[in-house]
């Protein structure tokens, strides 16, 4: 009982890690060219993108997890990673996008037009890269994996939520759309500092 | 300014500056691509010279191998129907990234032969640029040739690196008050541009003040055009008249 417990702990603050200390956008700029064309982008629903993220980044962690002990003890590891990392995150979104045509639901197109934005994302594979580089275990990978993806939809929400003010006629014009997003990113990045300090670790 | 060229600014001044990928149409600062290696990553010159480096060897031959095997997924149309996006959208996407995890086995060994252990500095962002959208981008647009992906390529390339070595020296300037190492500043100006946080803002102010400018050329591009054109015009209808 002790050692579900244990195992439980160590998945939620890894996954409470993920999403304030090391934020994937804030600390870590992850998949943040994807949110600053999401900001601008009417047709791809946000949550559902994130939800989408979140997922493909769960199912990725314990793949990746395998493959980074398979090619661990291998001379060029560095070589290989991207390639192998970018093949886990591609058997993960052949099978979601089996799924979502077996499941053909109403929103089924929506989600399978938003899957490779999504899933084929710098926040997805940095996430993994992260979670190898630091050699977290399968409980801490799949934590982290949960969190990084609610860090990024919390991300989204904040930056899609603040839109309507970053149009605003009040800001000067060379300053309209991403300029304006970035340093708003930067002022939201600065907070998060204030609570949890920083540091990276490439 | 060349007639031909004038005579196009009249016509579609946007087309003109959409081929520009330097300054008009810069890929981060119109686009916002690329931008997690530029934001965390570029804090020193020497730190955005490797990256400039690996940008160069990985965009273009990725997208001339993944032009060639997107054929077998091709989108034909700007705006393609919804059916057409959910079956060739994925497969797309899988074979640009994995084309340019393909072109960095290649990479790699020449930045380590160049850069030695000084790679270690990118971490992260070295293998994180296979699905950078900067080099992914096409996944999701109309089919290109063989000409076109060489040529954007290169001008993309030319229009990162140029972004990325000025980002680079500027947040070392500011956050060590040296550039390239070479100290010009007895002390830093704003040690926060180090930082990611400050990474986000000094590039969104610098994407500002290059909004900015690029305006002002494109402003001036069209003026110059509809004298030059117009010339030309009076040109003509004077010699007619002689």
């Amino acid at each position: 009982m002790s050692e579900v417990l244990r195992a439980v702990g160590i998945f939620c603050s890894y996954a409470v890690l993920a999403v304030f200390a090391q934020s994937a956008v804030f600390t870590r700029g992850l998949g943040v060219s994807r949110l600053v064309q999401l900001v601008g982008d009417d047709r791809t629903n946000s949550w559902w993108f994130a939800l989408l993220l979140c997922v493909t980044q769960l199912l990725v962690a314990p793949l990746a997890f395998y493959a980074g002990q398979l090619i661990a003890p291998l001379a060029n590891r560095a070589q290989l990673r991207p390639l192998v990392y970018v093949a886990c995150v591609a058997v993960v979104c052949i099978f979601e996008h089996l799924v979502l045509r077996a499941v053909k639901g109403p929103r089924s197109g929506q989600l399978l037009r938003i899957l490779p934005v999504a899933a084929i994302n710098s926040c997805v594979l940095g996430t993994v890269l992260v979670e190898r580089t630091q050699s977290f275990t399968l409980g801490q990978s799949l934590g982290f994996g949960l969190g990084s993806g609610l860090g990024y939809l919390l991300a989204v929400l904040l930056v899609t939520e603040a839109r309507h003010r970053l149009r605003s006629r009040a800001i000067p014009s060379a300053f309209r759309g991403l300029p304006v997003t970035l340093v708003y990113i930067g002022v939201l990045a600065l907070a998060i500092y204030g609570f949890t300090g920083h540091s990276v670790i490439l | 300014m060349r007639r031909s060229v004038a005579e196009m600014i009249v016509r579609d001044p946007e087309k003109y500056a959409h081929h520009d990928r330097v300054f008009l149409n810069n890929p981060v600062v119109m686009q916002g691509m690329g931008l997690a290696p530029l934001v965390v990553l570029a804090t020193t010159g020497k730190n955005a010279l490797m990256l400039a480096v690996s940008v160069a060897l990985l965009l273009t031959p990725s997208r001339m191998l993944a032009c060639l095997l997107s054929r077998a997924f091709p989108l034909r149309d700007e705006q393609p129907a919804q059916e057409e996006l959910e079956k060739k959208l994925l497969p797309r996407g899988l074979i640009y990234s994995g084309s340019a995890a393909v072109v960095y086995l290649a990479v790699y060994p020449i930045l380590n032969a160049l850069f030695g252990v000084d790679l270690l500095a990118l971490g992260i962002y070295l293998p994180m640029l296979v699905v950078e959208p900067l080099l992914i981008y096409r996944f999701g647009r109309v089919q290109e040739t063989m000409q076109k992906a060489v040529s954007k390529g290169l001008r993309i390339t030319l229009g990162y690196v140029l972004l990325l070595l000025l980002l680079g020296c500027v947040r070392e300037w500011m956050a060590l008050g040296t550039v390239f190492g070479l100290p010009l500043l007895s002390r830093p100006v704003l040690p926060m541009a180090g930082m990611p946080a400050g990474g986000f803002i000094v590039l969104g102010i610098l994407c500002a003040i290059w909004r900015a400018l690029a305006q002002h050329r494109k402003n001036y591009l069209k003026t110059e055009a509809r004298n030059t054109v117009a010339v030309h015009h009076q040109k003509e209808a004077n010699r007619e008249h002689e």
